[in-house]
């Protein structure tokens, strides 16, 4: 009797890398517990430097990227990531809008501010630029948004890729998730909630508290928003007050929603 | 006279992404860079021109393993400068939400981060087949840490739950209990880490002598906020002194904000903590002190690592006495602010070390805000104990794995890159 060779297709070969941002996602995905020896099991995992030393930087199967790019050696580094993997996946809201950090994104004022912090005169030992997404250095092929990213969301997502089926789009607002949760509508008492705009995924977490919808998901592509300011400015706030707000977890994405209104 | 430059970059099981360069020239160290490669974010700036309701919701993203002790420190900057009067309750479920985040903290870094290094492994997975035990239970007093942080920050990373004056949504009696409960079967394992640690031999070539700084207790025991820093000089001083006290200065070579206190590095952190307040601790944790603590732990911030390892057994008895506390004790309102404008400085404790907020509100607006974090305080000190050890192991000829050793005391000081994004390296034209 011959013995059958024991044979398994190649684990896929996976990075998990951390740019400009708070390492939040990255840190979600360490968090996950129960999900996390499994996932170090079930991949080649050849870079993921804030749980690994040693990490082997080659080609890739899919390489998941945090952070906004915010200095020119970050330019670089994606630059790289993406030549040597096959898909690529903006993680987190920074990755894929360019973040917090990229809320004033369009005023010209980003040395101005620059100098506040640091004084004058400073020359930086890398250069640092204003806060841009993934996408406006490479081709993106899935996002996931969210600061920071859902667990639930998130592993979905790697399940399929790391198995070489196609992820789902999650293309439902805030609002979704709170009919589904039977959460008690904030707007109906007239209060500032973004939930309409915004992308879900969050499972409505901050209405579940009584508290409205922020916008850390960016926004949705369907979202009504000039209804939606409409209402809000019928509220007593002012469309300056709402852009400033939308803006906050916006960067550059949210801009050309805010384009017509 | 022979010239060597080693840099390693990037430096691995840290949060987020920073380098070490050093110089050596014949025996001697002629220049130690920790690199800061992360882009500045300027949150000082980001939140001018908001409502302090936008303030405690942008803040926290400024880092993930310590976004609530950004919340918290935003929390008492802001409520001081609007006149809010937090009822006791509400302060105790506070307590309760920050012990949350130093277990998550200091379990993530002791068993994930640091501990790979004194056992020999690249990862914590990795030990997994020789420590397996260590590694699950680690995990689950990880999750559990993470299950206090959902409960009261509303998720685990960026919660939105604290609010001015308290929170969106309180935790049932059941959640209380079961949390409470859960505890009280994670103290043996904290305890057994003890003595884990206990039998690890602490290398001491980078020992030198150095200043402790942290917040006064406001009450007669342990704990992780507080208006008076203590240091080890035996003074006291007011948090809103701060700017006296934590001297900011800009050097050639480096960067911008770097703190000195003395015109000195200092140590922030569960280390400085233990060294300054452990008379306080009772119980178990006091058990846990006095099995761990000893006199070189004044010169070699590796005991940090221990230093957290007594913190996460005195943060589990504190979960403990808090449900008891808030279980006899009726729901709090959430306490209104009683003026548009004024100033207010906040301190407390986030598991690496003091963080400071001051914010400047007029008419309900931001006009300033100023973040000092536990990294901008001990990048200093981490420099000077990397250049210490170096010289004593070049004095010694003792080169193998200089790398390994370099990264090893970055890593006990349990940086948090993020946070200190501010701190990057500058030279003068």
């Amino acid at each position: 009797m011959t013995t059958q060779e024991k044979k398994a297709a190649p684990k896929p070969k996976i990075g998990v890398y951390g740019f400009t941002g708070c390492a939040g996602d990255q840190l979600l995905i360490i968090h996950t517990e129960d999900e996390l020896l499994n996932l170090f099991g079930s991949v080649d995992m050849q870079s993921f430097v804030m749980a690994s030393s040693n990490p082997i930087e080659g080609e890739l199967d899919v390489a998941f990227v945090e952070g906004s790019v915010s200095t020119d050696e970050e330019e670089e580094h994606i630059l790289d990531i993406r030549k040597r993997a096959k898909i690529l996946v903006a993680m987190g809201n920074c990755a894929v809008g360019g973040g917090p950090q990229a809320m004033y994104t369009g005023d010209k004022k980003y040395k101005e501010r620059l100098q506040k912090v640091y004084g004058d005169n400073v020359k930086f030992f890398i250069e640092p630029v204003e806060a841009k997404p993934l996408d406006a250095y490479v081709e993106v092929d899935y996002y996931l948004p969210g600061c920071p990213i859902d667990q639930k969301q998130a592993f979905a997502l790697i399940t399929r890729l790391i198995h070489g089926a196609v992820p789902e789009t999650n293309p439902h607002p805030v609002c979704h998730e709170c009919k589904l949760n039977e959460t008690h509508c904030l707007l109906l008492d007239k209060k500032f909630c973004l939930g309409p705009l915004v992308a879900g995924g969050c499972d409505s977490v901050c209405p579940s508290h009584g508290l409205p919808c922020v916008g850390c998901w960016g926004p949705i592509e369907d979202g009504n928003f000039k209804e939606h300011f409409k209402l809000l400015e019928s509220f007593g706030m002012s469309k300056k007050e709402i852009t400033r707000r939308i803006k906050n977890y916006g960067g550059h994405k949210i801009l050309q929603y805010l384009e017509n209104l | 006279m022979s010239k060597k430059e080693i840099v390693i970059e990037p430096l691995a099981r840290v949060e987020g992404h920073g380098g070490i360069r050093v110089v050596i020239e014949g025996n001697k160290i002629s220049d130690v860079e920790v690199r800061i490669l992360e882009g500045p974010r300027l949150f000082e700036e980001l939140v001018v021109g908001k409502t302090p309701e936008e303030d405690l919701s942008i803040v926290p993203r400024i880092c993930a393993i310590c976004n609530l002790s950004h919340k918290y420190a935003a929390l008492r900057g802001l409520e001081k400068a609007l006149g809010v009067t937090i009822p006791n309750v509400t302060q105790e479920y506070r307590h309760l939400m920050h012990n949350g985040e130093i277990i998550e903290s200091h379990s993530l870094h002791l068993y994930f981060l640091a501990l790979p290094d004194f056992l020999g492994y690249d990862n914590a997975v990795a030990m997994a087949d020789k420590y397996g035990d260590v590694v699950v239970k680690a995990l689950q007093l990880k999750k559990f840490g993470n299950k206090i942080m959902r409960m009261m920050g509303g998720r685990m990373i960026h919660g939105e739950n604290p609010v001015l004056g308290g929170f969106g949504k309180l935790p049932s009696k059941k959640a209380l209990i079961a949390i409470k409960k859960e505890a009280e079967e994670l103290l043996p394992f904290a305890m057994a880490t003890i003595d884990l640690l206990a039998g690890l031999e602490i290398p001491n070539h980078i020992e030198r002598e150095t200043q402790f700084l942290c917040c006064k207790p406001t009450h007669e025991g342990y704990d992780y906020y507080g208006e008076f820093f203590i240091t080890s000089d035996g003074k006291e001083h007011p948090v809103e002194n701060y700017k006296e006290v934590i001297i900011e200065r800009t050097v050639s070579h480096s960067f911008a904000k770097r703190g000195t206190y003395n015109g000195a590095p200092f140590t922030v952190g569960a280390i400085a903590r233990i060294i300054l307040l452990r008379d306080r601790l009772t119980g178990q944790a006091k058990e846990a002190c006095d099995k761990l603590f000893n006199e070189r732990w004044h010169r070699n911030p590796l005991y940090n690592n221990f230093a957290q390892a007594v913190e996460q057994v005195f943060s589990l008895e504190s979960v403990i006495s808090i449900v008891d506390k808030l279980l006899e004790s009726d729901t709090p309102e959430i306490a209104q602010r009683t003026t548009e404008t004024g100033s207010g400085t906040g301190a407390v404790e986030a598991p690496r070390g003091t963080l400071i907020h001051s914010y400047k509100i007029k008419d309900g607006k931001t006009t300033y805000a100023d973040f000092i974090t536990p990294t901008a305080m001990f990048l200093d000190d981490v420099e000077a104990f990397i250049r210490t050890g170096g010289e004593n192991l070049l004095a010694n000829n003792q080169m193998e794995n200089i790398e390994l050793k370099f990264e090893m005391i970055v890593r006990a000081f349990d940086p948090c890159i993020s946070c200190s994004a501010h701190l990057v390296e500058v030279v003068y034209k």
